[in-house]
């Protein structure tokens, strides 16, 4: 009964009225409520906001805290009110659920926030009404999908215990490549050769050239038939162990034989070892053939390596609906109009349209646009419904696109917020331990450490093969001496992502400092320069800095502020762009570690000490004080 | 272009029409709470409880036989409450504009609890006199009988037959009607009444409903 309707309940009685005179048997006397203390107002001071409302208001629903005696706990004797030390904003609404009977979820609000207030007052989020329910039901889920995710990264940045078994640490170094060296070098080493069998596969079919002793000409498979068995065989050898280790260290091996990309490993090396026990017969060579398809599927394997490929996966997984209503309408409209057209082209002669599954090509050919040209209608009936039948064809197939694409939208969104929070999670635990360890200070030197270094990312296949051309294009670059490449383009870099890995950013450092000195006459930008140099080497500075040669002290914290207010000194002091440009020569030997030595002796054809020209020495001290400064600060 | 202008205003006039009949109906206030104590029986405490329920369920004021229905149909879920609360509305809507006000449920209320015994049997006389006209017939009375019978619904014992409203109906005329003349005048009606036992023990009953 909604409680207002309560109010009518006498009136209701009093109806009763109506069927007392014909009735046959004296009325039953009403059940006697059991006397209602003198109906008044009640205070409800919910940190700080007073709430009031009349007593019955609350006893509509006497099985939440405030329509019960519970709200008893709660009173507060020197102010004669109830007191609840609880979030006002949300106590409105549910002081609102006692005056009008309906429940609604803010949409501000969290809703772990609200799940909470609900539960301290006893209210059961069920009633929450028509209104809101859908809003508050999908603000859940999300929460829960959250959770869940947390739940399953956290395993991956636990801290490694030491009593895990070797199986168990086995599994985690298979599952999670960050977590040591070790699984690190066997995750690429795998990715590594899973390419190298893959283009293998492809280029044993390219065709080269005559042997001397054969007038066909033979594809490279056939010619270097040796040397592609032996690396097919090593290939297969890696994935075979590496398929017997996760065999072994799985925690629930059943699971692990169900799961997909376990079915995809053996699918793989399976045409090795079947070829190798088939005999080479004639009749069972044309399925040794076929075998030999199935490893391309080989390919299938990088989805471990690329998050990407599994989410285009789970994606057409969870659109099977879609993909299936996409099927059934196509096949649908293929065999109308495959019919149609059979029908249309019957009467004209030399027709390719033989029969109407002949047709299913043409109908296939035009609904999707390709038009091959290798089968044409001629007579004008077949030409009206072959463009019908193409008009059609978009249509058809552009409907549920959309719904796919929105689906992975979502999932890859989703595993994109998921991998933001991660690593979000761990900087915001980073910065609090450093405020809780150190103080205010602490809290701003870290800050300052990691001024340009952008959120972390995982280092993919994607990025992998994106750096990979970029050396390439370096490389090219460097060959030539000319090139007006301009530094500033390479001295940009550090504000990007990628270069988080050790190695990877070391590389670029070097070229760098290569393309450096092959730009000699490149405008350098003083501006942007410290900011690059500074952020390049403030990462490497968190965990050794000395400078010996300046007066500075060694220890991080004053050497960085050092740079800091070095910074801000020689901006005003810069004349001309050339006498930087001359002074980058003149490099005393780096401070950091032992690369970027190596790198700044190539860059320093003359030895320091050289005077500068047209600066006088006290702005030359600077100078050279900044630039050892600044140098070092590679 | 006037002629514009004068078929706006005339749509306007139409939708201001329509929208003062909505407004009339959301605007309707009670008259003040002295007046209504003195024409009812009830407290100013009682009937101030009495209108914030009222208030509370119909905001505009006033019931229509829709709502009426409605909350009568949630006190009595287990049966079809419609047929009755039709009549109960006819009986409460004394002006017979189509709505009940407060006022003319509140004097419905007065009656029949703080009331005295003739004008609660003359209240429930006019309930079952459907057309208003001083007479029960049979016809009324049957209409009634399966009102009652719909609202209780199927949980009665015993179990009910398709004759037993009919039946129900005889018995009661021939209590009541006593010249046979075939209708139930109000004297007759108050009459029986009073002279049965049951039927005044069953009135006292009311007395502490509020």
């Amino acid at each position: 009964m909604a409680a207002g309707v309560a109010a009518w309940l006498p009136f209701a009685r009093a109806a009763a009225i109506g069927w007392m005179p014909v009735a046959t048997a004296p009325m039953p006397v009403p059940p006697q409520e059991k006397r209602r203390g003198k109906d008044g107002l009640i205070v409800l001071n919910v940190s700080g906001t007073k709430f009031q409302t009349w007593r019955d208001t609350l006893e509509r629903y006497p099985d939440t805290l405030l329509g019960s005696t519970e709200r008893d706990f709660f009173f507060h004797e020197d102010s004669n009110e109830y007191f609840f030390d609880r979030d006002p904003d949300i106590f409105r609404h549910i002081l609102n659920f006692y005056r009008t009977g309906k429940l609604h979820y803010p949409r501000q609000e969290c809703i772990s926030a609200y799940d909470e207030e609900l539960s301290f007052f006893g209210i059961i989020p069920e009633i929450i009404g028509d209104c809101c329910y859908e809003e508050y039901k999908d603000r859940r889920r999300e929460n829960q999908e959250r959770i869940q995710d947390d739940e399953e990264a956290d395993p991956g940045s636990e801290l490694v215990s030491p009593d895990l078994s070797f199986r168990e640490s086995m599994w985690r170094a298979f599952e999670n490549p960050h977590t040591s060296t070790m699984a690190l070098v066997f995750y690429y080493v795998t990715g590594f050769f899973i390419a190298v069998s893959v283009l293998a596969n492809v280029a044993e079919t390219v065709p080269c050239g005559a042997a001397p002793n054969r007038a066909k000409e033979m594809s490279c498979g056939e010619r270097y038939a040796l040397a592609f068995f032996c690396l097919d065989t090593a290939c297969v050898m890696i994935f075979t162990v590496e398929y017997l280790l996760r065999l072994l260290a799985a925690p629930s091996r059943y699971r692990f034989v169900k799961s997909v990309m376990s079915i995809i490993d053996v699918v793989a090396i399976m045409p090795y070892y079947i070829g190798l026990v088939m005999t080479d017969n004639e009749d069972v060579s044309g399925a040794f053939v076929t075998l030999r398809v199935f490893r391309v599927f080989r390919i299938f394997k990088f989805s471990r390596h690329s998050a990407g490929l599994r989410i285009l996966g789970y994606t057409l997984k969870s659109c099977a609906s879609e993909l299936g209503f996409l099927l059934f309408s196509l096949t649908m409209a293929i065999i109308i109009f495959a019919t149609v057209m059979f029908y249309a082209e019957k009467g004209s002669s030399a027709s390719k349209f033989t029969s109407i599954p002949a047709a299913f090509w043409y109908t296939i050919v035009t609904m999707t646009t390709l038009g091959y040209g290798d089968m044409v209608p001629k007579t004008i009936m077949g030409k009206i419904f072959g463009s019908i039948c193409s008009l059609s064809g978009v249509l058809v197939i552009a409907l549920p696109v959309p719904v796919i694409v929105s689906n992975f939208s979502r999932i890859y969104h989703q595993s994109q917020r998921a991998e933001k929070r991660r690593a979000q999670k761990k900087t915001r635990l980073a910065r609090i331990h450093a405020v809780k360890s150190g103080g205010a200070n602490a809290y701003l030197q870290y800050k300052r450490s990691r001024l340009l270094i952008g959120p972390d990312q995982e280092v993919t296949v994607e990025t992998l093969m994106f750096l990979w051309v970029l050396h390439v294009f370096v490389l090219l670059a460097e060959l030539r001496p000319n090139s007006l490449l301009h530094a500033e383009d390479w001295l940009k870099p550090p504000h990007n992502h990628e270069f988080l890995d050790e190695k990877t950013f070391e590389t670029n450092l070097r070229e760098v400092t290569l393309v450096k000195q092959v730009s000699r006459s490149s405008s350098i930008s003083s501006a942007s320069s410290p900011h690059g140099f500074t952020s390049c080497c403030s990462r490497r500075k968190r965990k050794t800095f000395n400078v010996p040669n300046s007066n500075m002290s060694v220890g991080l914290q004053d050497s960085i502020q050092e740079l800091s207010t070095i910074q801000i000194r020689e901006r005003p002091l810069t004349n001309s762009r050339s006498s930087l440009n001359a002074k980058f020569e003149e490099t005393v030997p780096l401070n950091c570690e032992q690369p970027y030595i190596t790198a700044a002796v190539i860059s320093m054809p003359t030895p320091p000490g050289t005077t500068p020209e047209g600066d006088d020495s006290a702005s030359s001290t600077d100078y050279s004080q900044a630039n050892i400064v600044r140098v070092s600060a590679l | 272009q006037l002629a514009v202008k004068s078929n706006i205003s005339l749509q306007q006039k139409q939708h201001l029409v329509e929208d003062e009949l909505e407004l009339s109906a959301v605007r309707h206030r009670p008259e003040g709470l002295e007046q209504l104590e003195a024409q009812t029986r009830f407290s100013r405490k009682e009937l101030q409880i009495l209108y914030r329920g009222f208030k509370n369920e119909c905001p505009s004021g006033v019931v229509n036989e829709e709502t009426f229905k409605d909350i009568y149909s949630q006190f009595f879920p287990q049966g079809d409450a419609s047929t009755y609360a039709h009549f109960l509305f006819n009986a409460f809507d004394t002006d017979h504009n189509g709505s009940v006000s407060f006022e003319d449920f509140v004097m419905g209320l007065s009656i029949l609890l703080r009331g005295t015994v003739q004008e609660k049997l003359n209240w429930a006389f006019n309930l079952y006199d459907i057309n208003k006209d001083g007479y029960i017939t049979k016809e009324e009375m049957l209409d009634i009988m399966k009102a009652i019978y719909d609202m209780m619904g199927k949980c009665t014992y015993p179990v009910l037959k398709e004759e037993t409203p009919r039946q129900h109906v005889e018995v009661f005329f021939q209590k009541m009607d006593k010249n046979k003349d075939g209708v139930v005048t109000i004297d007759e009606f108050i009459d029986c009444c009073q002279n049965d036992e049951n039927i005044m023990r069953s009135m006292h009953l009311f007395e502490n409903v509020l």
